[in-house]
């Protein structure tokens, strides 16, 4: 056998040892994709049977009978329109302001130079080690203080706290080339429109991602806003689910029907918005790591 | 339009003093280029024109005005980046109008500025592209078209052809000479490239660690460069330095070299001269000649033969050091080759220890 044909052979080798590897990756990707996505399944699934049909015993994948009498029976009986709402204002609140917060206290670190700066840096570095259910007694106790509980405004100001988002940005305007801040300042631009029309247009990817995974966190908090209200109108979607629950006794088509309804608008987002997301959490767990 | 002047102007940073009280006036309406090797403080001062740099001592005065402390925005002056800095995320229109916008210019002045300024530069058909879909050429275009809407008194260009191949920066610099022929603007061009230097400005200041070390007409420093280090960086390529001692011999100065050959000089100012010596002759390629062995100053060996078409370079080793010949494009060499050299007396120039040069008398 020649040189030639004995490299060709080991070459043959090696690519039908990756195949094998890659095969077996590949089924235990699908077996981990099927094990998450189950339950989602399930919960749509069940939503959509009689409840009559959801405690019959056997495997049923999909239902005998297929209604949205639960759906129906959800909208048109609870509160869900008014939680919606809420979730909404909440929501957008808290993205919009913390994205414009950490915008500027990011451009501020990273690109002015004022006093204390570097504590300040340090101080947000470290408040991204505390763990907030650490803080979720104080702010009760302040937000009553200041006569906020069962207010939007008492479900908003906990959760604009997000020194992740603050280290991101400044770390993305960090790498923005300094000739182009040089330029726009030899163009004549103040510092605020250094802010909105360079870095911030510069760096709409970023923003973008980070606002849409904002959303969806402040879309789906729970504790504080489980916390913060107690009228069952101030309430959001996550929080208002477990009064469908309370109010109609465990029928499971029901939960899960009103679960599917809270989860629909941040599942919209995510399919719409799904390669900002990705990154978005790449980004977190690029910092987190 | 206005004049540049640089009163003892230092900039330290820590303790580093990059700009030692260096004093530089900028005619109105000239094109000078600040030329110097990567640390020698040139694109520092250009900064500090600009405002972009804070000066530690000194003055900066921009027509009659002192704008040392001034903001970039107040000083009449735009600058050009060797990156071109140009907005990623705006069109080329939008670029070059940025800074009427900034100032709140209406969108009807803005275009006709904007129009004006793209019909200057050949850019009509770009305005609605990103920088991203341009070329290297076309990005400088509009980078100057950025400066050229602001009416600014005084151009900075901080390397502004360094990123472009070869062919395009050739073309470029014929622009450069256009518009500041078409404008008679103020122009002041950083570069360490002398070719740029040379062809474009009509004073060419050169810089060494933060100080002058000469500043004056291109062919002024080419012809009579006052010391070692303007001879060494103006030419391409550069200046060949020969060992010698100077002599007082009969009929005037003598350099004599390292196995016996003589060369007769040129009338000169001789400031510390003691007799015998030890200097280094400083002569360009263009001045040296070929010869058959034996017949010039000194021989040698050919290593490198470089034809360029229209002329040719030899590299050859002698007993002095290798010297490099600019010969006739006709001459057909070989490495291995020997030769002999003439010096051509009247274009020899003599450095002392110090490498400052002994200027010609008449």
């Amino acid at each position: 056998m020649t040189t030639a044909q004995t490299m060709t052979l080991a070459k043959a080798r090696r690519i039908k040892k990756f195949n094998v590897a890659g095969a077996i990756i590949t089924i235990l990707t699908v077996i981990g994709a099927i094990i998450f996505a189950f339950p989602l399944y399930w919960g749509v699934i069940t939503s959509l049977k009689f409840d009559q049909d959801v405690v019959r015993p056997g495997l049923n994948l999909l239902p005998q009978r297929w209604t949205i009498s639960n759906y129906i029976h959800v909208l048109t009986t609870s509160n869900i329109g008014r939680w919606y709402l809420n979730s909404l204002v909440t929501s957008v609140s808290v993205t919009t302001i913390v994205v414009l917060m950490s915008a500027g206290a990011g451009y501020a670190i990273s690109q002015l130079r004022f006093p204390g700066r570097r504590i300040l840096w340090w101080m947000i570095l470290a408040s991204f080690m505390v763990p907030v259910p650490a803080l979720i007694v104080t702010h009760f106790v302040l937000m009553a203080d200041l006569k906020l509980i069962n207010t939007w405004a008492g479900v908003i100001l906990p959760q604009l706290l997000a020194p992740v988002t603050v280290i991101i940005y400044k770390q993305f305007f960090d790498s923005v080339p300094k000739e182009f801040r040089e330029a726009a300042i030899m163009d004549g631009a103040s510092q605020f429109q250094l802010f909105f029309r360079l870095y911030l247009p510069m760096n709409w990817g970023i923003t973008t991602a980070l606002a849409i995974i904002t959303f969806i966190g402040a879309w789906n908090s729970f504790l504080w806003p489980f916390l913060a209200v107690t009228s069952e109108s101030m309430m959001n979607v996550a929080v208002g689910i477990t009064q469908v629950r309370d109010n109609f006794g465990v029928y499971y088509a029901r939960d899960l029907s009103s679960a599917v309804l809270a989860g629909l608008p941040v599942a919209i987002i995510y399919l719409l918005f799904q390669r900002r997301v990705t990154q978005a959490i790449m980004l977190t767990a690029g910092i987190k790591g | 339009m206005a004049s540049v002047e640089l009163i003892d102007i230092t900039k330290r940073f820590g303790a580093v003093e990059v700009i030692k009280g260096l004093n530089l006036s900028v005619p109105d309406g000239s094109f000078t280029a600040l030329l110097g090797p990567s640390g020698c403080g040139k694109s520092t001062l250009l900064r500090m024109i600009a405002g972009l740099e804070d000066v530690s001592g000194g003055t900066v005065q921009i027509g009659d005005t002192d704008v040392t402390h001034a903001e970039p925005k107040s000083r009449g002056v735009a600058m050009v980046f060797q990156s071109y800095a140009l907005y990623p995320h705006l069109t080329v229109a939008q670029n070059i109008c940025f800074s009427l916008s900034l100032a709140g210019a209406s969108k009807a002045a803005q275009k006709e500025k904007g129009d004006n300024v793209a019909k200057l530069l050949q850019l009509e058909a770009l305005m609605g592209r990103r920088p991203a879909e341009l070329s290297g050429g076309q990005r400088q275009r509009v980078a100057i078209g950025r400066a050229l809407v602001r009416d600014p008194k005084v151009f900075l260009f901080d390397e502004p052809l360094s990123n472009l191949d070869a062919l395009l920066r050739v073309q470029m610099r014929l622009e450069l000479a256009k518009l500041h022929n078409d404008l008679k603007t103020t122009m002041i061009y950083v570069t360490h490239d002398q070719v740029e230097a040379m062809t474009l400005a009509d004073k060419i200041v050169v810089l060494d660690k933060g100080v002058i070390s000469q500043m004056g007409s291109p062919l002024d420093l080419y012809n009579h460069p006052a010391n070692r280090f303007v001879a060494s960086f103006i030419g391409s390529p550069g200046m060949n330095f020969l060992p010698a001692v100077v002599r007082m011999q009969p009929g005037g100065l003598h350099a004599g070299f390292e196995g016996g050959a003589v060369m007769k000089l040129t009338p000169r100012a001789t400031p510390h001269f003691d007799g015998g010596q030890k200097v280094e002759i400083g002569i360009r390629p263009e001045h040296v000649a070929l010869t058959n062995p034996g017949q010039g100053q000194i021989d040698g060996v050919a290593t490198v033969f470089e034809q360029l078409g229209n002329t040719s370079y030899v590299y050859i080793n002698t007993s002095l050091g290798q010297i490099i010949v600019e010969a006739d494009q006709s001459v057909r060499l070989h490495p291995g080759d020997r030769l002999g050299l003439t010096f051509d007396p009247a274009r020899a120039h003599v450095f002392d220890a110090n490498g400052t040069a002994w200027a010609e008398t008449t």
